[in-house]
């Protein structure tokens, strides 16, 4: 009854642009305070080397925390991407390395290999948990195991190598001292901001973060579009793969071991709620940020590697409780 | 707490003399007054009914009184002295107990061990003390009359009304002085209300105060001693249940005359040609061998009435595909049709206002507009995109049609009152013009003001032509809105009432069928 | 095929079910291998099969780990394998300290034990009262060979730094102690040291942090190929082609790196035979050798362009 009467005045208006200001510039604020401070205190942080040098770090966790916000959007979560990325690298790999191909075929055969390896993966943790309902915490926890057994499985357990010089060359590529790898991550982050937030479909994923039921009495296939969300994870893992192998010219089956949970975080720090219904793409693209800048910036004031996975799950912990209080400002 | 704690509270006042006094009470939240000016007063043992339309300030007055919310000025006086409580926990101390209408049970524990949650009993080593626990729960649930309950039962066992009943064992066990029961009768069946009235006359009897909130006048006539009346905020008045009459107190609720809307005159129509016909449909639910046969016309709202469990939302639900049907046909202008899910219904002109509008009707957090939106987001998009400004154009039309209240198209549902937020569950079907429309409930947590309006808008429909099925428990509802009312037990028709002939005898004695059984018609 | 053997192995209990074949005569060797989702473990298994079908006068039954922290089913391999009553267990503990004693229930039981690859702790072996010699190779002196060479080439004063292994990791420890006293004999400047979890990829991310922080650095020395790999990746990117680079393992894919003088040098411990050799010896002892004793060292070799 309160609530209802405070709504109806505005109040609820209030709550919402403090919520959007929690959400975005929050998370702005948070990294531009991160920046200021790093620039302060190492001689490198603010050179355009190291500027390149984050960006390219934080590509292939930008790219699979991109296809993690749709599927926590949905209220889900994939603990399979690390995985699947190792898995789709790995069938890359082989088709990268067959013999009788030009360079060219080689690679545009490896690109369709490892995005087709991850929409499948995708497909099998969407299909599964969404036709009998089950959580995605489980199904994409046994993904995690058949991915990393299939890369081993196909690979041998042995690094593929000796890739056309062209694709190694793309790795390293660089456009005004931008990373190639990165601009392909933030078309990534810019389509899927595009898709959430202008298309029916980005609609609906929002709808059945929130009430899957509402979405599915209204008619719309549920079904499917949560599919669609694990596809799409499915394939940013895929792409990951491809960059993967593009910036190291190997493809490792042990490749992305707790990658997931670094696409997670980012996701979080980046302000969405991992029970859905609420966040942005582009609070990940922030959160991805945050995580590499810290990851160097710790690097360079010379701290231990222990006390950097400490202060980087601090921050994990703050932004939960920073969620906790996003999600308290709309209830009101 | 300990009811030990209570024991040694002051020595109740003589009875009819008020102990307790709120004068002036005064609430904001942020700029909104959510108490402005709030007075009334309780007498030892008496029976005192709040009564309001959603917002008027019950819930908020509730909360103050049992140390949820502090105030921000007027006073409240308990024996004399002042009362503000920090806590709930201070209320209890002072014998201050809230049944809510969401119960605080833990659904996987015992029902002794809920209702000493608050203060386990322990051994001397400190170890639970079960023998004791469960003495204590026989005896607390004994002083209300429960002897049949094994106390050693988990709560996810019991219905809904053994749940109240435990949580009112649970509050009662530490003496309380005044005891809010707060919408008690909401979630029971008749039979059940019987039995929580008795209890309650037992209590006062015992020198308790009740508070007792209902939007249900005739409960509230039923067993009450006096009423006090809100509005906006304010105290309009308390009276006597003797002096007063349940016209009386919705108008003082009202503020304006709406009863007479609401008994509003029926225009006989002539009716369409059949727009949904139903042949022997039989739901997974259904265990009978025969299901339920009707026809459902062009311009007519037929009613459905029945007690709980007799099969009413299951026929819905049903019949929009949502759930899977064992047998049985159903005709779309007379062809049959076979609906694999919602979509399907949609596609053939269905709407459907389910009777959980927060579970199953709105998307809560998502603004008004993507609401309105929902069931015809292609009429608003193109290729996938959505045309936002076809969107809230298409949202304030139904607004303005619909008479909501709101302050933008783009703030959640969440921001509406519960008749305002039902409104837009209506908007989302009508946007899509429906030529039939299901409704489950349609004025469940209503207030009496935005029932009357809505009442006004579903017989709009069918003098469009729009066919309409209404289910409901409540009678009144469905004798103001029906042309014809199917009285459904136990999965079956038992008969069909024609205007003339509509009473609530005549309904519940077709509803109780051959059961002799007894119950209630409102959920 | 043989990987389907191995999958089978990891699930030891159903290995030791189709390991029941030992109705004749030959004695069973039971081979305790760590994580083969570690190629360098993967060349080792794939080394003693073939060991022994070229043998062929012992049975074989090979069990790994799910993962390089998984000691509970390494203990309970063995468990499994004095069950079974095999003649010979050859392991490559996972951790130095918990295998001790389920080891030491098999020594009781008769069977003889060949630990091989890291060796076990010997305030524990102490402790229970367990002799028992190593078999395998010496990670700090081979780190030592690697840090030598790159000392060499850099002479006094070159400015280092070290890519470590998993943390806690015996074998990641005695390579980081190598590197240690190669910097301490050619007087080296040693500007950081940190792990990057045996993984390519962090240790790209790592080195160019690294790099980014100390620009004048002139070599580095990771503990094993694959992090060298990550390493060289990042020397890449950075355009630099004046750092010289270390690692450990001779995996095949730093074979290229080498030859063009990317990688100045690593480290070949002969991994695909480790395995083989520790069965031989243990073979030994069965069929009535002399005890094991001590550390009985396995060959390492530097690895150069030349």
């Amino acid at each position: 009854m309160t609530t209802q009467t405070l709504a109806e005045t505005g109040q609820v208006k209030r709550a919402i642009s403090l919520r959007s200001v929690l959400n975005n510039a929050g998370i702005g604020l948070a990294l531009l305070a991160l920046i200021l401070f790093f620039s302060v205190f190492t001689e490198h942080f603010l050179t355009a080397n190291n500027i390149t040098n984050i960006l390219t770090q934080i590509t292939i966790n930008l790219i699979l925390a991109v296809g993690m916000t749709f599927v926590i959007l949905i209220g889900g979560i994939d603990l399979s991407v690390g995985s699947v990325m190792a898995f789709a690298a790995v069938v890359a790999g082989k088709a990268i390395t067959l013999p009788g191909f030009g360079p060219a075929e080689a690679i545009a055969l490896a690109v369709v290999a490892a995005t087709m390896t991850g929409v499948l993966c995708g497909v099998f943790n969407g299909v599964i948990s969404a036709y009998w309902a089950l959580p995605s915490f489980i199904i994409t926890l046994g993904m995690l195991n058949i991915a990393r057994g299939a890369a081993l499985q196909v690979s041998d357990a042995q690094t593929i190598y000796a890739f056309p010089i062209a694709f190694e060359e793309f790795g390293s590529a660089m456009i005004y001292g931008v990373p190639v790898v990165f601009i392909v991550a933030l078309l990534l982050v810019l389509v899927a901001w595009f898709v959430l937030n202008y298309t029916v479909f980005g609609r609906l994923l929002y709808g059945i973060g929130n009430n899957e039921e509402a979405v599915r009495l209204a008619g719309h296939p549920v079904f499917w579009y949560k599919v669609a969300a694990f596809t799409i994870c499915g394939f940013t893992a895929g792409i990951a793969a491809i960059v993967y192998m593009a910036r190291l010219n190997i493809s490792s089956p042990i490749a992305g071991i707790g990658f997931e949970l670094n696409a997670i975080a980012a996701v979080i720090i980046g302000g969405t709620s991992l029970s859905g219904g609420r966040g942005s793409v582009i609070g990940t693209l922030l959160g991805a940020i945050i995580i590499g800048v810290l990851a160097n910036g710790l690097i360079l004031i010379g701290l231990s590697d222990f006390m950097r996975q400490m202060i980087t799950g601090i921050v994990i912990v703050f932004a939960v409780i920073l969620d906790h209080y996003r999600a308290k400002y709309t209830a009101k | 707490m300990a009811a030990a704690d209570f024991d040694a509270a002051p020595a109740t006042p003589s009875p009819q003399q008020a102990f307790l006094a709120v004068e002036g009470l005064k609430k904001h939240f942020g700029g909104v007054k959510a108490l402005d000016s709030v007075s009334f007063s309780l007498k030892q043992g008496e029976v005192h009914a709040l009564v309001g339309e959603n917002g008027a300030g019950k819930s908020t007055l509730i909360k103050i009184l049992s140390g949820v919310f502090a105030y921000d000025a007027g006073q409240i006086h308990l024996d004399g002295a002042a009362y503000q409580p920090a806590s709930p926990h201070d209320a209890k101390i002072s014998g201050v107990q809230v049944v809510h209408q969401e119960f605080n049970l833990l659904d996987h524990l015992s029902i002794a061990e809920n209702i000493s949650i608050e203060k386990l009993p322990r051994t001397r080593l400190g170890l639970l003390d079960k023998k004791e626990l469960n003495r204590r729960a026989v005896t607390a649930l004994e002083a209300i009359g429960l002897t049949d309950i094994d106390v050693r039962a988990p709560i996810a066992s019991l219905g809904i009304a053994h749940r109240q009943l435990v949580e009112i064992a649970r509050a009662l066990q530490s003496r309380s002085r005044i005891l809010i029961l707060d919408e008690p009768t909401a979630t029971l069946t008749k039979r059940e209300t019987e039995r929580l009235f008795e209890i309650v006359e037992s209590i006062k009897a015992d020198g308790v105060t009740v508070v007792f909130v209902s939007h249900h006048l005739d409960e509230v006539f039923r067993i009450c001693d006096r009423v006090t009346v809100f509005r906006n905020g304010k105290t309009i008045a308390t009276d006597l249940i003797s002096d007063t009459s349940p016209e009386g107190v919705v108008h003082r609720m009202v503020g304006r005359r709406l009863e007479a809307q609401i008994a509003e005159g029926h225009e006989t129509l002539s009716l369409g040609p059949v727009a949904l016909g139903v042949q022997d449909l039989r739901t997974a639910a259904n265990p009978k061998p025969t299901g339920v046969t009707f026809d459902l016309h062009y311009g007519e709202i037929v009613g459905i009435a029945g007690l709980v469990g007799a099969g009413r939302t299951e026929i819905l639900r049903g019949i929009f595909g949502m759930d899977p049907i064992q047998s049985g046909r159903i005709l779309r202008d007379e062809k049959e049709v076979r609906f694999k899910g919602p979509g399907d219904a949609i596609a053939s002109g269905l709407g459907f206002v389910t009777e959980d509008r927060k579970g199953e009707g709105l998307v809560l957090d998502m603004p008004i507009a993507a609401n309105s939106s929902m069931a015809n987001i292609a009429s608003v998009s193109n290729l996938g995109l959505i045309k936002f400004a076809e969107e809230n154009r298409q949202a304030r039309d139904a607004g303005a049609k619909l008479k909501l209240k709101y302050g933008d198209t783009a703030d959640p549902a969440s921001s509406l009152s519960g008749g305002n937020q039902q409104k837009v569950v209506l908007a989302k079907w009508l946007v899509r013009n429906p030529k039939v429309l299901l409704l489950d409930e349609p004025t469940r947590g209503v207030d009496v003001g935005a029932k009357a309006e809505i009442y006004a808008i579903l017989k709009g429909l069918a003098r469009e032509g729009v066919a309409l099925l209404v289910v409901s428990s409540e009678m009144p509802e469905l004798m103001t809105l029906s042309d014809r009312i199917l009285v459904l037990s136990d999965h079956e028709i038992q008969g069909e009432l024609k205007r003339p002939e509509f009473s609530e005898e005549n309904i519940l004695k077709l509803a109780y069928g051959r059961s002799e059984q007894a119950g209630g018609l409102t959920q | 095929m043989k990987l389907l053997k191995i999958a089978a192995g990891a699930v030891s209990g159903l290995a030791m079910l189709a390991g029941t074949a030992m109705a004749d005569d030959k004695p069973v060797v039971g081979l305790i291998m760590k994580s083969l989702a570690n190629e360098f473990f993967q060349n080792m298994m794939v080394g003693a099969e073939a060991h022994q079908e070229k043998r062929g006068d012992y049975e074989l039954l090979a069990v790994g780990m799910q993962n390089e922290t998984d000691f509970e089913s390494q203990i309970n391999a063995v468990e499994n394998f004095i069950t079974q009553g095999v003649d010979a267990i050859v392991v490559a503990p996972a951790d130095s300290r918990a295998m001790v004693r389920p080891l030491k229930k098999a020594m009781d039981a008769g069977i003889v034990v060949v630990n091989f690859d890291v060796a076990l702790d010997e305030e524990a072996k102490k402790q229970r009262g367990v002799e028992l010699a190593f078999v395998g190779p010496d990670n700090r002196g081979g780190a030592k060979l690697a840090g030598d060479a790159l000392g060499k080439k850099l002479g006094e004063g070159g400015k280092v730094v070290i890519i470590e292994g998993n943390p806690g990791a015996d074998n990641a420890t005695q390579r980081r102690l190598g590197f240690e006293d190669s910097v301490a004999e050619y007087k080296l400047d040693l500007l950081d040291s940190r792990t990057a979890h045996w993984e390519t990829e962090e240790a790209n991310s790592v080195f160019s942090n690294m790099l980014t922080a100390h620009p004048d650095i002139q070599g580095v020395m990771a503990a094993n190929d694959s992090m060298a790999i990550g390493v060289v990746k990042a020397l890449e990117s950075a355009g630099r082609d004046d750092i010289l680079v270390v690692g450990f393992d001779n995996i095949p894919a730093v074979g290229p790196m080498i030859e063009d003088g990317r990688m100045l040098a690593t480290v070949d411990q002969f991994g695909t035979d480790m395995a083989a050799n520790a069965i031989d010896l243990a073979l030994e002892v069965v069929n009535g050798g002399p005890e094991l004793e001590g550390w009985v060292k396995t060959p390492i070799e530097l690895v150069t362009a030349d």
